[in-house]
């Protein structure tokens, strides 16, 4: 034997290895009998999938980059194991959920350490935000018998102030010449806010640099289970359909410890200047942390419909979402991969979401009233459209990998329910309107 | 659920007279005809709009892992 064959060999029996390992773990998962070694029928082949990602929001709020791989391995049977990695780099600023003011407003940073100045007019951001995030996850398939698959993995992602963790599982089976398939699947994870500074009391006070008194915990959990049931019909040679009703449960720490309201007077709608800053530096006026619900439990509705017309694709999906938390939620999305000749497409895509806003969403909270069970101004909890427009460009290589870049614009436009207005509020800009830029360069190459 | 039962059954039932013989396959076993073209980029949206947006999930798993302010 030499050199190259020896090294063949080992890789084999490599990956043979690691393949039996997998499918004796997967068979232990589901109390199944080993299965009988199967002999290598071909070769093993290897899918990578891989993007670099620019998202960058205006005003200098958050921007990403991020690296992406999907590295799929495929072994005999069908049976394949799924990494994936992704590492993204934020930075920018975050509105703080304060409102603006017609003079210039101090808030202490997240941290605790510092405080920084808002200007007159300008509506509060964070500035302070800057994470590293990497995040892993990791699949095994396989089928069972001739008509179904299974699927078990695993997800783990870090941030300097956040853990998550999960497991996930999927079995689908196809009935009616494979016409139809019937998928079920479940997901349970925590995550971990490790929130810099401590994580504070709800609905207590932002207080001075160097006072942590209101933040006694270094860390608060949330557990998560995601159920997915979903039908995938094929109606025609070129028409195939899916309808998928999704259950997601939180509990927990659901509240963003960083998120704060402003306390405004009940006349004028100004937020209240505190009377006695005292000697040290901190918040100018008076903010509290906001409460949210400790649980919530989510129910969609999502079908796709995937249609070929004479070498043209349209795809087409929506979404409806309904919450306890009193969000109603409708996504419509619809791509349309065009031709321009064997080699490459173009594809145009829009995107309209419209959301309400949660039955706590509160743009400030009045001085002296009593306060509400909960209260965020979290502008993700309010009400607002958004639309989402993009291109991409998409060839293949030479040697039939495929390239692709896209870019889109997503834009949030949002709006305060009318009753929630006092005073000079009327009259401001409250909502942080967003519009966003996305550039994505994808490669994918198998080997 | 009774009802529930008896639209899952018709709703199956409904499925069996629909779809295509296994030689008919060649524009369904395309590359760009299958539900998920792009991994990739899939995940990658997923993870823009939950961090955007109140609501996530649907297509898959509702995602989440993140801090997202």
């Amino acid at each position: 034997m030499d050199g190259h064959s020896a090294v063949v060999a080992v890789a084999a029996t490599k990956d043979r290895s690691i393949s039996a390992a997998l499918a004796t773990a997967t068979c232990a998962l589901l109390g199944n009998s080993i299965p009988a070694a199967v002999e290598a029928q071909e070769e093993p082949k290897w899918d990578f999938n891989t993007s670099l990602l620019y998202y960058g929001e205006d005003e200098n709020r958050v921007q990403d980059l991020s690296l992406k791989a999907i590295i799929r391995r495929m072994f005999v049977d069908d049976r394949s194991l799924t990494v994936s990695l992704t590492l993204d780099s934020l930075t920018g600023a975050t509105p703080s959920g304060a409102i603006r003011q017609d003079v210039p407003q101090t808030f202490t940073r997240p941290s605790g350490n510092a405080a920084y100045e808002v200007p007159v007019g300008v509506l509060p951001l964070d500035d302070t935000f800057k994470d590293t995030r990497v995040a892993l996850t990791g699949n095994w398939q396989q089928p069972v018998g001739d008509t179904s698959l299974i699927n078990v993995g695993i997800s783990a992602s870090k941030e300097y102030d956040y853990f998550h963790l999960g497991l996930n599982g999927r079995f689908a089976k196809d009935f009616n010449k494979r016409n139809t398939t019937f998928s079920a699947g479940i997901s349970i994870a925590q995550d971990e806010f490790d929130s810099v500074g401590g994580v504070p009391i709800p609905f207590t006070s932002m207080l001075d640099v160097g006072d942590t008194s209101n933040r006694p915990e270094a860390s608060r959990d949330k557990d998560v289970l995601d159920v997915v049931l979903g039908l995938t019909q094929v109606i025609s040679r070129s028409l195939v359909v899916q309808a998928n009703y999704s259950y997601s449960s939180e509990s927990g720490y659901l509240n963003n410890p960083y998120k704060v309201l402003s306390i405004v007077d009940g006349t004028t709608g100004d937020t209240i200047a505190r009377t006695n800053p005292g000697p040290l530096l901190g918040p100018s006026h008076e903010f509290v942390f906001e409460s949210r619900p400790d649980d919530r439990v989510k129910h969609s509705l999502y079908t796709q419909a995937k249609v070929f017309l004479g070498g043209k694709v349209l795809d087409t999906s929506y979404r409806y979402m309904t919450d306890d938390w009193d969000i109603e939620s409708h996504t419509l999305d619809v791509r349309y991969r065009w031709p321009l000749s064997d080699r490459l497409y173009v594809e145009p895509h829009l995107r309209w979401y419209s959301q309400t806003e949660a039955d706590f969403y509160r743009l400030s909270l009045v001085d002296g009233a009593p306060l509400p069970a909960f209260a965020s101004s979290d502008y993700r909890l309010g009400a607002f459209d958004a639309i989402t427009a993009g291109l991409k460009f998409g060839w293949k290589t030479a040697n039939q990998n495929d390239m692709s870049i896209r870019l889109e614009w997503y834009q949030q436009a949002g709006s305060i329910p009318g009753e929630q207005l006092i005073g000079n509020q009327a009259s401001r800009d409250n909502y942080p309107d967003l519009n966003a830029l996305i550039v994505q360069f994808s490669y994918r190459f198998k080997l | 659920m009774k009802t529930a039962t008896v639209a899952l059954l018709l709703l199956v039932g409904g499925c069996s007279s629909m779809g295509v013989e296994p030689w008919e396959r060649d524009i369904l076993a395309k590359e760009e005809m299958q539900l998920t073209t792009d991994a990739a980029e899939g995940a990658t949206d997923d993870h823009i709009y939950f961090s955007k947006e109140a609501s996530s999930g649907g297509r898959a798993f509702g995602g989440g892992g993140c801090g997202c302010n």
